[in-house]
């Protein structure tokens, strides 16, 4: 087991940066999900860390050791493959036992080498030792899959693919696990219980796992910590919560989650919160606004709507007046949108049995509170 | 492409060392037949790297370049001749076959014509057999004692139907035995072809013959044009039907180049028809490229709209009779063999007089030798190949090397008998004496065939994804042992498919052999040639059967592999 460190690095593709100025820190035992857009450089970190590419500059450690001059075969890192990289002409006992096959075979005789190389080559000869044995079907055991052993792996579903690419990984004790997309090929259901296998996996043995995924869903419902990438440059690192509640950047609010996003100018300060003043809006925050032109960025669930003839105290919300464009019926919530001023504000709201839903066309105030009211 | 780090070292020493074979074997040849066709004289470029002497001799000889040789081409009888009456058959041979094949294509493509799969199948013996021993199956049916020939003279006629020994026998033999190059990729035209124009001309009334005309046969056109340019350049660098057929008279350039080496010893003219014949070859091979290139016409993308076939009586009819008539003729050309090689004698009379199996007894007895050496070359060339096509299609494909891509297939344009001629001056003088050995054939014969070897390795190298390899790497394994557990076992079905082509090309092959084996290495090709120049007709007889066998049996077990290959 292991933490991954890694610091200032950078990679270019002839005149293409991939990465730029990349730095983690990854505690041993931690689930830490990269999250990004398609092309933001998610593979190529983790290529990086599994030796697969040399950062142009920086250095990366796992354990503690600079692995710059460690070639990917000696690096101790599982890799889960997007595409899982199965070996198609081996069964699944002999996939996963490879890599036990390929350390007895460092670790032999030339002579003793030669019968390692047949029972990789060949079913027929070469025995496998008990231990060995052992513990290919423990870990096929551990993944369920302990009936499947002499079947191709062509003949298996992508789910049980998938869980013999994560067995095959797991079989060499590896230091750090990588995970590149592993879900990505396997349809809705399925990804929903792989989710909480590979969950449970991790935090039984306690293995640092670096988890690369573009679903924020993926990221923010399994992992301890997620990094969002965007165009080679890690934009905000931090817990799902943290992410969620403390976007830093517009982007990360957009892809963390729905959010509105409006442009708003600081007025100046009144009772400790900050006057945001825009196009058909006049909001109060309680974030402390470090420039004049500012986003002001409301989540969808954090605003009320109510009638437009109620009578709320203005001293302790914010309140918005608009007209419902459309509402949408998601079974627990209902979805408005709302015209204010140019925007049309996301809103959810919870639904009770025996309420009424706002028709279109219907003037209405939202609600917000001060401090659900973010500027960045 | 540094993408496995730490990669080998050892991979970039292959990579010099096939370069250096391709440099040496294959580029050195044809530079130095090139020079010769200048100088006139050999000229030892290797010696003259390593010995200072001969440097001098070889710019002594620089100062003598002269156009000699190839005004002699444009304005002397005899080069200018051959060159003429090699592309006029060629020329003959590419219009006839296309002639021939075109109801024979259609026949297969489109109709439910009777017999269509027995046409199918017997298409395949003129792939089997080589031309050295077509061009003798005439003789047999055709000579002046053919059992042809007599029953056209019972019938009446005068003479010799057909005279094999002469240009017609060179054309028909090679009509009826290269137009399976051609078929194929013409029943892929019409097949693809769109069908929907046909049936709107058909709607409008248009009879058959006219929607043939105006319709479908232009819409087969590209695949027409580009076998046409095929046939042409393997009708030109055909050695084996005309060597054993072309009468002294009749001047084509493979014959004379052979007659200049091996007769003559004439260094220079041998090298300027070897460039004239790798010039012209090169350049149809490089229309047919160029005009496939980007047409596709023969591979269906899609699913092909499922045509209705012709089903009318009169039509399939008279296209069946026609196509068994086709794929008749080799088929007995092909018999004729197997029956002389059972026969006392044969000659007299229409049938044998006898039968026997002593021809067989004889060479098996006798020329055993020339049985194993077959074998034992195309091993040596099989071995060489795989190791070679292994390589050259891991740095074509993970490395992106179109260089080597390019240099391995400049074998397909080089015409056997002048690859040979070009191999012989190079390596007949120190510092690297190979002329005479069965290393230089071996090499020869894994150049000339290792463009199959390449393309079979280079779509199994393709089949694995790089990540398969990198996990390997990941792990534990070392590059070369990702290699030896992973990427071996998934290209074996590629090797094995291109060996047993390689295997069957070089017992198959005449010009190498023919001019570079050593009378203590002769494989089977040269014996039966040299049998049929001693006019010992039937031990030819039995030695090609067993020939073709061996063929059969391998085309067979290629088959299988193939069918395994597609999982
Ligand atoms: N070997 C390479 N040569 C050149 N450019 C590359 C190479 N590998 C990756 N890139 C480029 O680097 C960028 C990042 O690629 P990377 O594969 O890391 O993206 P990703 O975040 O994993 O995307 P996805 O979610 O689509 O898998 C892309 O623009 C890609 O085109
Ligand atoms: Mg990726």
């Amino acid at each position: 087991m292991g933490s991954v460190k890694i610091k200032n690095m950078t990679k270019t593709f002839g005149d293409f940066t991939a990465l730029h100025d990349i730095n983690l820190d990854i505690e041993e035992g931690e689930f830490f999900a990269l999250l990004g857009p398609s092309g933001c450089g998610k593979t190529t970190t983790m290529r990086c860390i599994a030796g697969f590419e040399n950062p142009t500059s920086g250095s990366i450690y796992i354990g503690n050791r600079e692995v710059e001059k460690i070639p990917a075969n000696r690096r101790n890192c599982g890799m889960v493959f997007q595409s899982y990289a199965l070996f198609p002409h081996m069964n699944v006992f002999e996939n996963v036992a490879y890599s036990l096959n390929i350390k007895q075979l460092n670790a032999s005789n030339p002579i003793k080498q030669m019968g390692i190389y047949a029972r990789l080559l060949t079913k027929r000869f070469g025995k496998y030792p008990d231990d060995l044995k052992k513990k290919v079907m423990e870990i096929l055991e551990y993944v369920e899959l302990e009936n499947h052993a002499e079947r191709l792996t062509s003949e298996l579903s992508g789910g049980q693919q998938q869980r013999v690419a994560l067995a095959r990984a797991l079989v060499m004790e590896p230091a750090v696990l990588l995970m590149d997309e592993p879900l990505s090929n396997l349809d809705q259901k399925l990804r929903h219980s792989m989710r909480n296998t590979i969950r449970t996996i991790q935090q039984d043995l306690g293995i640092t796992t670096i988890f690369v995924t573009h679903d924020q869903e993926e990221a923010m419902s399994m992992a301890d910590r997620v990094a969002v990438m965007d165009k080679g440059q890690i934009v905000q690192i931090g817990t799902p919560t943290e992410l969620y509640s403390n976007p830093s950047t517009p982007f990360i609010a957009n892809f963390v989650g729905t959010s509105n996003i409006l442009k708003g100018t600081v007025e100046g300060e009144e009772n400790g919160f900050t006057v945001v003043k825009g196009e058909g809006f006049l909001l109060r925050s309680s974030t402390k606004a470090k420039k004049k032109e500012v986003d002001v960025i409301i989540r969808p669930e954090h605003v009320k709507v109510e009638a437009a003839d109620s009578v709320i105290d203005h001293a302790t919300t914010n309140v918005i007046e608009g007209t419902v464009i459309m509402s949408t019926y998601l079974g627990s919530i209902v979805r408005y949108d709302v015209q204010v001023g140019s925007y049309q504000l996301v809103v959810d709201t919870t639904y009770s049995s025996g309420a009424n839903i706002f028709e279109e066309g219907k003037k209405v105030k939202l609600t917000v509170d001060h401090e659900r009211v973010l500027l960045i | 492409m540094n993408r496995i780090k730490n990669s080998f070292n050892g991979l970039t020493v292959v990579k010099v060392l096939i370069y250096a074979f391709f440099g040496l074997f294959m580029l050195l040849p044809l530079l130095s037949v090139f020079v010769v066709s200048f100088t006139g004289e050999p000229t030892n470029l290797l010696g003259s790297l390593t010995d200072p002497a001969i440097f001098n001799s070889t710019l002594e000889k620089f100062k003598n370049i002269s156009l000699d040789n190839y005004k002699r081409i444009f304005s002397g009888k005899g080069y200018f001749s051959a060159l003429k009456n090699s592309l006029a058959l060629a020329f003959t041979v590419t219009i006839i076959i296309i002639l021939v094949c075109i109801p024979l294509a259609y026949g297969i493509a489109r109709t439910k014509m009777p017999f269509k799969k027995t046409i199918s199948a017997l298409c395949m013996i003129p792939l089997i057999v080589p031309t050295f021993i077509s061009a003798y199956a005439f003789i047999i049916m055709f000579g002046r004692a053919g059992w042809v020939t007599q029953i056209y003279n019972a019938l009446g006629g005068e003479g010799m139907l057909l005279n094999p020994y002469s240009m017609a026998g060179v054309v028909a033999v090679q009509v009826f035995f290269f137009f399976p190059y051609a078929l194929w990729p013409l029943v892929a035209a019409f097949k693809v072809s769109d069908i929907s124009l046909e049936e709107a001309s058909q709607n409008l009334g248009a009879k058959n013959w006219f929607t043939f005309i105006f319709v479908t046969f232009p819409l087969a056109l590209p695949g027409v044009i580009s076998s046409a340019l095929l046939i042409f350049t393997v009708s030109f660098s055909d050695f084996g039907s005309p060597i054993v057929l072309a009468p002294k008279e009749l001047n084509l350039l493979v014959v004379e180049a052979y007659r200049e080496i091996s007769g003559f010893f004439n260094w220079g003219g041998a090298a300027i028809l070897t460039v004239v014949m790798v010039i012209v070859a090169a350049f149809f091979f490089y229309l047919q490229h160029l005009y496939t290139k980007g047409k596709n016409y023969g591979s269906v993308s899609g699913k092909p709209k499922q045509q209705k076939l012709i089903e009318n009586k009169l039509l399939t009819r008279v296209l069946s009779g026609y196509s068994l008539f086709v794929v008749l003729i080799p088929l007995l050309a092909m018999l004729s063999v197997a029956l002389q090689s059972v026969a006392t004698t044969w000659g007299k009379d229409l049938l044998p007089s006898g039968y026997t199996l002593n021809h067989y007894k004889t060479i098996f007895s006798t020329s055993m030798g020339n049985i194993q050496n077959s074998i034992m070359l195309a091993t040596g060339a099989l071995v060489l190949s795989v190791i070679i096509a292994t390589f050259v299609s891991y740095f074509v494909v993970r490395q992106n090397s179109a260089k080597l891509d390019f240099i391995a297939s400049i074998p397909l344009v080089v015409p056997g008998i002048a690859f040979g001629i070009a191999l012989i001056q190079t390596f007949n003088t120190m510092p690297l004496q190979l002329t005479g050995t069965a290393v230089l054939l071996i090499i020869a014969y894994t150049i000339r065939r290792l463009p199959y070897m390449v393309r079979s390795t280079m779509g199994s190298m393709r089949a694995i994804k790089q990540d398969i390899e990198e996990a390997a790497v990941n792990l534990g394994a070392t590059p070369l042992t990702a290699a030896i557990t992973i990427v071996g076992p998934l290209m074996l079905p590629g090797i094995a498919a291109g060996s047993v082509l390689v295997f069957i090309t070089v017992i198959k092959e005449a010009s190498v052999s023919i001019l570079l084996a050593p009378p203590e290495w002769a494989p089977m090709s040269l014996a039966i040639f040299q049998n049929i120049l001693r006019a010992e007709y039937y031990s030819a007889a039995a030695m090609s059967v067993v020939l073709v066998v061996l063929v059969l049996v391998l085309q067979g077990i290629a088959n299988i592999i193939g069918k395994k290959q597609r999982l």
